[in-house]
């Protein structure tokens, strides 16, 4: 019964371009029927994604489908919405996802054996084509009410484990790029897996379709076509189709930061079996590591930013140092980051930067590589495709202070990094290792220091590393000689810059994340008990991601909602979208839900009055 | 190109040094066991380029290397004018037991003195011999009688103990004379390193402040105010004094600040 089909509403997300479809698209996009076996249902582009999770449903669930919620007395004043600002960009295609561009369909996957790839394809139709029949059956129902029932099967605990996700990444020829596999990526089953994977996408597109995902019991595989590559993802946690689209979406620009899109895609002109992990050799490590970093990072889930909670008076102490003088030319960006969140961020006038590059650039920063390094500074070329897919721009890393010592601080405070990767060192098997702060974290090896310290960031578009360098020596002694550092050190080690959702003092309340849509930053508490272990604390997430989904009907609902609850059997959960935020709170789940909506107001109040240190407001441009 | 706030108003002399060499050799493990004496098994491989600064005591002259250690990535090749272009030093590396990355090293010498400042001073070297025995032919007047002990002791894995005479012979792709006489031929410093017991590491940037035009630097640091002549004069006297072959072990004790 779960395994319904989804409407066959046009996906909003995923639009096709037909004016920018050559030769591969000759099909015109049609809403052609979406082909399933009993448990295996193949979602193309014509159709929406799916939830097809089949666990029975526990839970319940309100929606109010773009209603205001007027009896509720929602208080949408809480804060206000300043228009000023613009150190981030914050146009609709902040989301990562919604960028379907079909850049360079001239694509040719080669065939080594054409027989053998028409046979899998014949089977592939044969086999794909049998669900036709049943899908009359169960198609006919209110397309909205199904949603629902689909959103909550999969909003309790449907995945009672996380099993890692998989990714993978290859060429439309079939070769392997980057696999999130432990063990390399020589493996024949990995070159079988790749193999299959391009067939079924060339099925697809021999139809002048797209394929989105395919759902496979409690498994999602998730394909985003970026040609010449192709990203793939199998999860089985039950998070939105969007959710993994944009991992894959972040991992393609990821990518793209190493090699350049201009670069990329004159290599596969010129040779269409070309080998990118010759070219990628040395850049796993920033995959990697932002595979980590997507699982926890509501940041980047939210694409906005996540800045660390200070004083603003030291905050505006570093951004003033940090003002470049006039001889500094071709400056980009300076930032300066510790914990793996920005303290400030200086900019030209006239260039707001992306959370996208910017989350990027935070991944490459904390890169092993250049945190684990004992240089002094490290100068590194950096492609910023939002900013410019076509050329690098180099990027100055210099940690101020570094990790180790702030790790141990986090450890004595008791604070947490709240969605910070640092702590995911036991992914694989480790569902709920960390479910108190214990003394035997910092036994913990070192993969804590992944996101700690103080760096200084400097982006240049010149090639002056002397000039650079001799000038970041100087803000580096300005801050150290104004005790900026100091004072950053000092609140990071007695807590200050992470705080307590009890510091809220709203009953029931157990966590939230707000997001200024204004500032495109968010900020939440750590995450504690009950969300203090892995496992939990991914449950959480996975639900905020769904409420995110639904509330920006980013899986091809039929419109967006301003407000979702979901009750599961530990917890209720609240998605509240206004036009100066985005809110998404988890309750006690005995509370009632006008509670809800009064703590969903209170958050709202009392991040009015702390924005000064949640948020990054204003910084010096030049 | 000095940077004036760090002369810390001593005699300490600037002398910018750059780290070449195909990926993987252990570029990075070199300058890590010269800068902390430390070595780490398994490092990431440096993205970009990585800046480290180290002081090194030579008589009475206290030199200050600003080291540019470089990604060997293929892709970052393209970066390497902008490391080397001021440099007065560079260390080529290269792996024993890898043909190709002597060949990788040699376009990385020809590339240099082609493009580089015509005083630079180039070392080669040939890293991991921690991988293969000091073989009885090979084991010149050069390797301290010391390092053969440490190699020995750093034989942690099978493949490597003394017992296996075959395999780490066999394992060694670039024979030593090979390399010496490349680097006799293109007149450049020559060692046998390992990053892992730290043999020949120290000896490496003791050989080049040895064999850096110091008054030319400073001269030329200075502006104006240097002894020009001085400068001209006293490098050339430097060079001919300097043999390499001698007091390796003094050396040692001198540099290791």
């Amino acid at each position: 019964m779960a395994l319904t089909p989804r409407s066959r509403t046009p996906s909003r997300t995923g639009t096709p371009i037909p004016g920018r479809s050559p030769s591969r698209l000759v099909v015109p996009h049609t809403l052609r029927p979406t082909h399933s076996l009993s448990n295996l249902h193949v979602h193309s582009h014509g159709s929406p994604s799916a939830m097809s999770a089949t666990l029975p449903t526990q839970s319940t669930s309100v929606t109010a489908h773009a209603t205001p919620p007027t009896n509720h007395e929602l208080d949408s004043s809480a804060s206000s919405v300043d228009n000023v600002e613009g150190i981030l960009v914050q146009e609709a295609d902040t989301d990562v996802d919604t960028i379907d561009e079909e850049e360079g369909n001239a694509v040719g996957y080669i065939a080594a054996d054409p027989e053998s790839k028409q046979n899998l394809r014949d089977q592939l139709r044969r086999t794909l084509s049998k669900r036709q029949s049943n899908a009359d059956i169960t198609s006919p129902r209110a397309s909205q009410k199904r949603r629902h029932v689909d959103v909550d099967e999969i909003a309790h605990d449907s995945a009672p484990a996380y099993p890692p996700r998989e990714y993978f990444v290859l060429t439309d020829a079939g070769k392997p790029v980057f696999t999130s596999r432990p063990g390399g990526d020589d493996s024949e089953d990995l070159s079988s897996t790749m193999g299959i994977t391009q067939a079924i996408i060339s099925v697809f597109l021999d139809e002048g379709d797209k394929l989105r995902c395919i759902n496979a019991g409690n498994t999602r595989i998730t394909f985003l076509l970026r040609p010449p590559l192709y990203y793939v993802c199998v999860s089985s946690w039950g998070e939105p189709e969007s959710v993994t689209r944009s991992h894959l979406e972040y991992l393609h620009l990821q990518i793209l930061s190493v090699v350049t899109a201009t670069q990329l895609r004159r290599i596969f002109e010129r040779r269409t079996n070309f080998d990118l992990r010759r070219l990628l050799n040395g850049a796993e490590t920033f995959m990697t590591s932002l595979l980590f970093r997507l699982e926890f990072d509501m940041a980047m889930s939210t694409s906005s930013l996540r800045c660390l909670k200070l004083d603003a008076a030291i905050r505006s102490r570093a951004a003033e140092a940090l003002a470049p003088t006039s001889k500094m030319k071709d400056i980009l960006y300076i930032i300066l980051i510790a914990r793996g969140s920005v303290i400030t961020l200086i900019r030209p006038k006239k260039h707001s930067i992306h959370p996208a590059d910017l989350h990027i650039l935070m991944n490459t920063v904390h890169a092993p590589s250049i945190l684990n390094s004992p240089a002094s500074a490290s100068w590194i070329p950096v492609c910023l495709p939002k900013f410019n897919p076509a050329g690098f721009v180099n990027s100055y890393i210099s940690f101020l202070r570094k990790g180790e010592e702030e790790a141990q601080q986090a450890d004595s405070s008791g604070g947490e990094s709240a969605e910070t990767p640092t702590r995911d060192d036991s992914r694989p098997h480790n569902g709920d290792a960390s479910s108190t702060v214990s003394p035997e974290r910092s036994g913990k090896p070192n993969t804590h220091k992944l996101d700690s310290g103080i760096a200084l960031v400097c982006i240049s578009g010149g090639g002056e590393f002397e000039t650079v360098r001799t000038w970041c020596d100087a803000v580096t002694k300005k801050l150290e000689s104004e005790a900026t550092l100091d004072a950053i050190s000092d609140a990071i080690r007695s807590g200050s810059t992470e705080y307590s959702v009890s510091e809220l003092g709203i009953p029931g309340l157990r966590h939230f994340v707000y997001k200024s849509r204004s500032h495109v930053q968010v900020t939440l508490p750590t995450f504690e008990e009950p969300y203090d272990s892995l496992h939990e604390k991914r449950r959480i997430i996975t639900l905020y991601q769904i409420l995110h989904d639904a509330i920006h009907a980013k899986s091809g609902q039929e419109g967006p909602l301003k407000l979702q609850y979901i009750r599961t059997e530990r917890e209720s959960v609240m998605g509240w979208i206004t036009q100066p935020f985005e809110l998404y709170i988890a309750l006690s789940p005995r509370l009632p839900k006008s509670a809800a909506v009064g703590a969903a107001n209170a958050v709202a109040r009392w991040v009015k009055k702390e924005e000064g240190r949640l948020f990054l407001r204003d910084a010096p441009v030049f | 190109m000095a940077d004036p706030a760090s002369g810390s108003g001593d005699k300490s002399v600037q002398v910018k040094l750059v780290l070449l060499g195909e990926a993987a050799v252990g570029k990075s493990s070199v300058v890590l066991r010269f800068v902390s004496n430390e070595f780490q098994a398994n490092k990431e491989p440096t993205i970009g380029a990585a800046f480290l600064t180290q002081k090194c005591r030579l008589e009475d002259r206290v030199l200050r290397y600003e080291i540019w250690d470089t990604a060997g990535q293929e892709r970052f090749h393209s970066l390497a004018p902008m490391y080397y272009r001021n440099a007065q030093a560079a260390v080529v590396v290269y792996d024993v037991t890898k043909a190709s990355s002597l060949e990788k090293a040699k376009s990385w010498v020809k590339e240099l003195q082609r493009q580089a400042n015509p005083n630079i001073v180039i070392a080669l070297a040939g890293n991991k011999v921690d991988l293969v025995l000091p073989s009885p032919s090979t084991s010149g007047a050069n390797s301290l009688s010391e390092s053969e002990d440490e190699a020995d002791d750093a034989t942690a894995t099978p493949g490597e103990t003394p017992g296996a005479d075959s395999q780490p012979e066999s394992l060694r792709q670039v024979p030593r004379e090979e390399a010496q006489a490349y680097a006799a031929e293109a007149n450049l410093l020559f060692f046998e390193t390992s990053a892992k017991t730290g043999e020949g590491v120290v000896e490496i940037f003791t050989e080049i402040a040895k064999k850096i035009p110091i008054e030319h630097i400073l001269a030329s640091t200075r502006g104006g105010a240097g002894r020009p002549g001085a400068a001209g004069a006293r490098p050339g006297q430097r060079q001919e004094g300097v043999n390499l072959e001698e007091n390796q072990a003094k050396s040692k004790d001198a540099c290791n600040c």
